[in-house]
């Protein structure tokens, strides 16, 4: 009968190098994440999702999965911590980023008193496109609340608060930007009239389908649990087929929709906004693609990251 | 189109004087620093000359954008009005007060690294100085 070696972990803040905290008698297979929860008994208000711990000051920090007596330390661990501010849950961001612009744009939509003239306040615009892009911006991002409650599954990972006020910074401006010109008195309808904005309506409408489809596909991907990792394909719903050409078609679906809105209420605000989301998405599809190819040996060649045969 | 009417103005020579000096410096900087050859007396005049000509320049900018105000406003230059085809408007004169109140912020930042790089930079040489 074997006496289990405990572990000591000594933890010393990484700037200052001053002493923190001593840990005796840690189990051996001990994640990082279980000395995060022993910490934070000492440290009550450094959360352990707050905590940056590393083997030295200069390294990346560790992450929780990572078992003590794996990391290449003594029976005597000293670890650096690093305070990373306050820190929110993903759910709680995508949250905060799509209830903003819901509520901004309909500030605009019924005109509440001092954004335009006052003569037209709490007043509505006569276009019947402008009624449409209201329900169409609308029920895009109650999809993406829906979406945020009851199907996406995030990692225990969050987001520090700073960077979160960032986002809902850039999100709610623009909404309020767009619309500010899609619900103006002064606003022009397109110029194809009815045929542009049924067409781009349509297209909205099967992006939109199309996105959803892929969110809730990638979930079934996920659910599939963590032994066997599989990349995400092509299923029954000809919404997925997408992804015989690309990684990531749900930002291909996203950018489809904001196009077809661009194209609906025929502003360079929301043609420009578009842009902006696209630059930023296709960074993000890159890096998917790219991890995804590193990761299985057998990914589909075929497949782009977000534009199909081109990005 | 340009605004003829603030080229006369002190202020522009002001920041184009102080724009003059420091790009003269800095460009011979990095000249020297690529030829491996930096004479002290060009990496101390970058790192010094910037505490009156870095308040200068801002201020004659800053000056030079206040006394293009009125007639921007007055003429409407560079600026979209509604309503139009692509539903979009663009106010330049609403543009040049945000960008003169984005100095408040700017400014302070870009000074302090200045002293800061200066400080990591020619802080070596008092060390030298003393070995001698």
């Amino acid at each position: 009968m074997s006496r289990t070696t405990f572990f000591e972990v000594r933890v010393l803040n990484g700037k200052t190098k001053e002493h923190l905290c001593f840990l005796d008698k840690v189990e051996p297979y001990s994640t990082i994440g279980d000395i995060k929860s022993l910490f934070h008994k000492s440290y009550p208000h450094w959360y352990p999702a707050r905590q940056a711990l590393s083997l030295d000051p200069k390294d990346k920090s560790l992450r929780d999965e990572d078992i003590l007596q794996n990391l290449p330390v003594g029976t005597t661990a000293t670890m650096y911590f690093r305070d990373l501010g306050p820190q929110i849950g993903w759910t709680m961001v995508f949250l905060a980023e799509c209830i903003g612009p819901l509520l901004t744009y309909l500030l605009f939509y019924f005109r509440v008193p001092y954004i335009y003239s006052h003569r037209y306040a709490l007043t509505s615009s006569p276009h019947q496109v402008v009624r449409l892009a209201c329900a169409c911006h609308t029920c895009h991002y109650m999809k993406k609340l829906i979406e945020t409650i009851f199907v996406h599954r995030f990692s225990h990972g969050t987001m520090p608060l700073r960077t979160i006020v960032r986002n809902c910074s850039y999100y709610w401006g623009c909404s309020a930007w767009l619309a500010y010109y899609i619900n103006h008195p002064l606003y022009t309808p397109p110029s194809y009239g009815e045929l542009q904005v049924n067409y781009a309506l349509f297209i909205f409408m099967m992006c939109e389908l199309g996105n959803f489809s892929i969110h809730l596909t990638l979930n079934n991907v996920r659910a599939e649990g963590s032994r066997c990792r599989r990349f995400p394909a092509p299923t029954k719903n000809p919404f997925t087929w997408l992804f015989f050409f690309v990684s990531c078609p749900n930002y291909t679906y996203e950018v489809g929709s904001w196009m077809s809105f661009s194209i609906m209420t025929q502003c360079l605000p929301v043609a420009l906004y578009t842009l902006l989301g696209f630059l930023q998405m296709a960074i993000w599809a890159k890096g998917k693609h790219r991890a995804y190819s590193r990761e299985f040996k057998d990914y589909p060649s075929v497949r782009m990251a977000i534009i199909p045969l081109v990005l | 189109m340009d605004i003829s009417v603030v080229q006369s103005e002190d202020s522009v020579l002001l920041f184009v004087s102080a724009w003059t000096i420091t790009e003269i410096i800095r460009y011979s900087f990095y000249t020297f620093s690529l030829l491996n050859h930096l004479p002290y007396l060009i990496k101390w005049a970058r790192y010094t000359f910037f505490f009156a000509l870095y308040p200068m320049g801002v201020t004659g900018e800053l000056l030079t954008i206040y006394a293009a105000l009125p007639f921007v406003q007055k003429t409407g230059l560079y600026s979209i009005t509604l309503p139009n085809k692509y539903n979009f408007s663009f106010d330049y004169h609403s543009f040049l007060i945000i960008v003169m109140i984005s100095y408040i912020p700017l400014f302070p930042q870009l000074y302090f690294h200045m002293i800061r790089q200066r400080k990591k930079v020619l802080g070596h040489a008092e060390d030298y100085s003393k070995v001698e």
